[in-house]
């Protein structure tokens, strides 16, 4: 399935910087459509006004975490359906499975690479074929 | 000491002789005799009393010079107004210096992959020139090491003042009150956040990626 390259994509780190390396390792893989939310609380409300097709979220992050960001977008039958990629340090398989029942369609931990990435998003959306 | 075997091994027989005079009259004299003989008699007593009042006090007094060397090893002062906010201003700093270089090394990378490419030779020089930039950049792991250490010499003397609080604990000296799990932490337990994980411990892509 050919991906489609202009997607709209919402990263969600509370960290700058991993914010500025997401936007370059996906501006390389060629999605420059990409917009910047520093934690679950902020992401919602740029769904409030935009209609994401990917989101790429980090996990530990205050006030609104990850975690509850993906509940909330599984919550809401606007947002129910949209990609959702967790990239984090937590590790524990405990973490994972929450994740995994919450809906979210893949996890990366850091560190990762720009392969882990492209693969993991190629792999979210030939779910949607399948 | 038994005060009653004190004074009848000292004053036997003069109590009696008293106690058998028909016109029980005792002259002044007589009793002051007496009243002296008791003090005299009593006073090994008095002295073994004083002694053994003595030990136990010197043995609280001894107890509280230890407990009070023990509290001025903590100094829990120290570790407050100025161990912790020094190892909190060094954690700072290190958060900072890798936040500066990280940017000046990213910076670095767009301008290289924005440069333009159509001259080779100038490209090569342009590419080498910020090849040298991010190895100056890379310098902040120096700083930011001897930084780590300060903080791990600073987690180690307050560890050692910990391990002596928990030997007073261990004695009944003190009975600890504070909560054992903070606020913080029970809502990170909440809310399933952990951090990065220790070497060997937590799954790694590979895992996860099977329960995908």
């Amino acid at each position: 399935m050919q991906i489609d390259r202009n997607m709209r994509i919402l990263i969600v780190d509370d960290y700058a910087t991993m914010l500025r390396i997401l936007r370059n390792l996906l501006k390389q893989l060629g999605f420059e459509n990409v917009q910047e939310a520093s934690d679950g609380q902020a992401a919602l409300e740029l769904f409030e006004t935009t209609k994401f097709d990917l989101v790429i979220s980090d996990w530990n992050m205050e006030p609104m975490t990850g975690f509850e960001l993906l509940r909330a977008v599984r919550a809401n039958p606007a947002t129910a359906a949209t990609k959702f990629i967790m990239i984090t340090a937590e590790s524990a398989t405990e973490n994972v499975i929450a994740a995994k029942r919450a809906g979210v369609n893949n996890y990366i931990i850091k560190p990762f690479t720009s392969e882990i990435l492209q693969g993991k998003i190629e792999s979210v959306f030939e779910q949607r074929v399948a | 000491m038994d005060t009653a075997k004190v004074l009848d091994a000292n004053i036997p027989d003069d109590g009696e002789q008293l106690a058998s005079r028909e016109d029980n009259a005792i002259p002044l004299r007589e009793v002051i005799a007496m009243a002296e003989k008791v003090t005299a008699a009593l006073k090994p007593l008095v002295r073994s009393l004083d002694k053994s009042m003595y030990r136990e006090l010197k043995e609280m007094l001894n107890s509280i010079e230890e407990l009070r060397g023990d509290i001025s090893k903590v100094d829990p002062d120290d570790i407050f107004s100025r161990r912790i906010p020094e190892m909190g201003r060094e954690l700072t700093a290190i958060v900072s210096a890798t936040e500066v270089a990280t940017n000046s090394i990213m910076h670095i990378a767009e301008q290289v992959i924005d440069a333009d490419k159509s001259d080779p030779q100038s490209y090569a020089k342009f590419v080498e020139q910020h090849m040298m930039a991010i190895f100056e950049a890379c310098t902040f792991q120096d700083l930011t090491g001897q930084r780590v250490t300060r903080v791990v010499q600073t987690i180690e003397v307050i560890e050692e003042r910990i391990g002596v609080l928990c030997r007073m604990i261990e004695n009944n000296q003190i009975t600890p009150t504070a909560s054992k799990v903070s606020e913080t932490e029970k809502r990170n337990r909440a809310r399933l956040v952990k951090g990065p994980a220790n070497e060997g411990e937590g799954i790694d892509q590979d895992a996860v990626d099977a329960m995908f």
